[in-house]
């Protein structure tokens, strides 16, 4: 009973730090908002800027499958699906496994993505100070906020989440003590 | 003290001698001394349930300051702590209920509070289901090796959530089968309740988790052929009562047995739910699926009425002269009924009929126990039949007045008739 209960928490610990150890850096363009799950503390909630990709291919594809995505890199070196494929690419490829989502089929066949990442947890009374924050960012159009994430044979973990380069936690801290004076 | 108060008036007016008081002050002397009455087990439990969900709020707060690595080793104290205390338990207090309970109830929790923990250090999307499935999984073992039987309870909540989740509040619902292999291994525990701790307030609980638990997951088997559930769950409804109705279940009281109550309600709520044309003219309307016999739902529904056939057959033999229970039969009814209104519109009226049927027999079999709790359940039926009815069928106000005018008087009537028998059994001279 007792090494079952090691056990799981256990490779759940050694997966996540063999892909933050051997892990490549992406960025991803973010969106994020700040529900409360009272069991878990509290997050950010994250939406990538890319939702979708479109394909050339005839392959079938249906919604909540395991999928891979190709990922590439823009001009300004952020993280970009360039495609998704059924079958796990080689080991020199860069790519997330991925569910898909909505397909939508026209002349070409676009296929939405759900990232196996949604969440950036935030100690508690910081989290409402960065979403504040963020959603500021976001209504700024000159900033930037991304998710940074190391990525190793297709699991991903969130480094951390950062606006115009400052790390969310400090972006909340500056905010906070900003309040402060203002009160 | 009030016992011995009226232990003394007994003993003054003669009705018993002072050694029998004696007798009787001992025993309940003896009996509230125990250190495991139902109160310490209760607040244990209840203790133990505040003090790691205490914990898992104050470790929600992911302190910023500590590095992963801490909070990681922070994750696993709750559950080492968990482990220990139930390792001392097995060495040291395995004759204390108290302890089993209470220390398997924070080690549950702790495992829960574990696996949430280091999906938010690594910041794991929130995957109920997944989260679901590895706790239960992990806490099922607490069960036997602890016997414990509050864990049990955890564990048939935690597969009920799990088997919703993915039936039925996920937006790619799909059927739960694993459910059904995750049930089936709680029961040797229950079975073990059942021969061995049948008088025990974890077995009544058990009693009512267990039916609960099935009532709340069948639905999640309703796939293409929807309307066919309406028959597995009137047989499943049909099946829980028969249950209710086996020896060991039969003896306790009303209360304690979830089956009976359960099974005798789903059917008369079933009943009074088809009552109304609504059900009868969208399947007499929806178009059936190509393999409408292979459907999972048509298998479901075979497999429980023809289970609840077979344990009404089995008890029926057993029984000289056989008597008919009211709501033990319907499910047999019900199927023939229900192929008919594929075509039919007249078994809307069968329904209607089958329902004061089973209205009219709870009110008798309440008159033949002398329970005036069973008779004016009986009256509660034919009460709800009538207002069901009062919204499709158009009849005028006086008429409408009449009926509930007769339904109360009948409830009137029937418990003064109740009572004045119950006083002549108690006193047959007066």
């Amino acid at each position: 009973m007792i090494a079952l209960q090691w056990y799981v928490p256990g490779r759940l610990i050694f997966y996540k730090e063999r892909v933050l150890a051997a892990g490549k850096e992406f960025r991803f363009r973010t969106e994020p908002f700040d529900p409360y799950d009272a069991f878990r503390g509290k997050y950010v909630s994250l939406t990538f800027n890319q939702t979708s990709v479109q394909m050339k291919d005839s392959a079938t594809w249906h919604e909540g499958d395991m999928i891979y995505a190709l990922l590439s890199t823009d001009s300004l070196g952020f993280a970009k699906v360039s495609g998704v494929t059924k079958d796990e690419p080689a080991e020199d490829v860069d790519y997330l496994k991925v569910i898909s989502g909505y397909v939508y089929q026209d002349t070409v066949t676009s296929v939405s993505i759900n990232y196996p990442f949604d969440r950036f947890y935030m100690e508690e009374s910081k989290a409402s100070s960065a979403d504040e924050a963020y959603h500021q960012a976001l209504r700024d159009t000159s900033k930037i906020t991304y998710a940074l994430i190391k990525i190793h044979k297709g699991e991903g973990v969130i480094v951390d989440v950062f606006i115009d380069g400052i790390p969310l936690k400090e972006v909340a801290i500056q905010r906070q003590k900003q309040e402060e004076q203002v009160q | 003290m009030k016992l011995n108060k009226e232990l003394t008036e007994l003993v003054e007016a003669g009705v018993i001698d002072q050694n029998t008081a004696e007798k009787i002050s001992n025993y309940y002397a003896n009996k509230t001394s125990t250190p495991q009455s139902k109160l310490v087990i209760v607040f244990g439990i209840l203790g133990a349930l505040l003090v790691s969900l205490g914990i898992i709020l104050i470790l929600a707060h992911n302190w910023d300051d500590l590095t992963r690595s801490t909070k990681t080793v922070i994750a696993f104290i709750p559950m080492i702590v968990g482990q220990a205390l139930c390792a001392y338990t097995l060495i040291k207090r395995n004759d204390s209920t108290a302890w089993r309970e209470a220390c398997s109830v924070f080690l549950y929790f702790s495992i829960g509070a574990c696996i949430s923990l280091i999906s938010q250090i690594y910041n794991i999307p929130g995957n109920m289901t997944t989260f679901l499935l590895t706790w239960v999984v992990l806490g099922l073992p607490i069960v036997y090796v602890m016997n414990s039987s509050s864990a049990s309870l955890l564990y048939i909540i935690g597969i009920t959530t799990y088997a919703c989740q993915i039936g039925y509040w996920e937006s790619y619902h799909v059927e739960s089968y694993l459910f059904w292999g995750l049930f089936v291994l709680i029961l040797p525990h229950y079975y073990y309740l059942y021969t061995r701790k049948s008088e025990s307030n974890f077995f009544t609980f058990h009693n009512w988790f267990i039916p609960l638990s099935v009532i709340i997951v069948l639905g999640t088997l309703a796939k293409d052929a929807g309307e066919l559930m309406f028959v597995s769950y009137m047989s499943l409804f049909g099946l829980i009562y028969l249950i209710g109705g086996t020896k060991t279940l039969h003896e306790l009281r009303i209360r304690n047995n979830g089956y009976l109550i359960l099974g005798s309600l789903g059917t008369v709520v079933m009943l009074l739910i088809l009552g109304f044309d609504w059900f009868w003219s969208d399947l007499r309307g929806s178009d059936k699926p190509v393999a409408f016999y292979r459907t999972p739902e048509f298998i479901t529904a075979t497999a429980i009425s023809l289970a609840a056939l077979a344990l009404l057959i089995y008890q029926k033999s057993k029984q000289s002269p056989i008597t008919l229970r009211p709501a033990e039969w319907v499910f047999i009814v019900f199927i023939g009924i229900f192929f008919l209104g594929m075509t039919s519109p007249f078994v809307l009226i069968w329904i209607n009929i089958l329902t004061l049927i089973v209205a009219i027999l709870t009110i008798r079999e309440g008159a033949l126990k002398n329970n005036l709790g069973i008779l004016n359940y009986g009256l509660l039926i034919i009460t709800a039949l009538i207002i069901c009815r009062f919204f499709d069928i158009n009849i005028g106000f006086v008429l409408k007045g009449l009926l509930f005018v007769m339904v109360g008087m009948g409830f009137f009537f029937a418990n003064l008739w109740m009572i004045r028998k119950k006083k002549n059994l108690v006193n047959p001279a007066a």
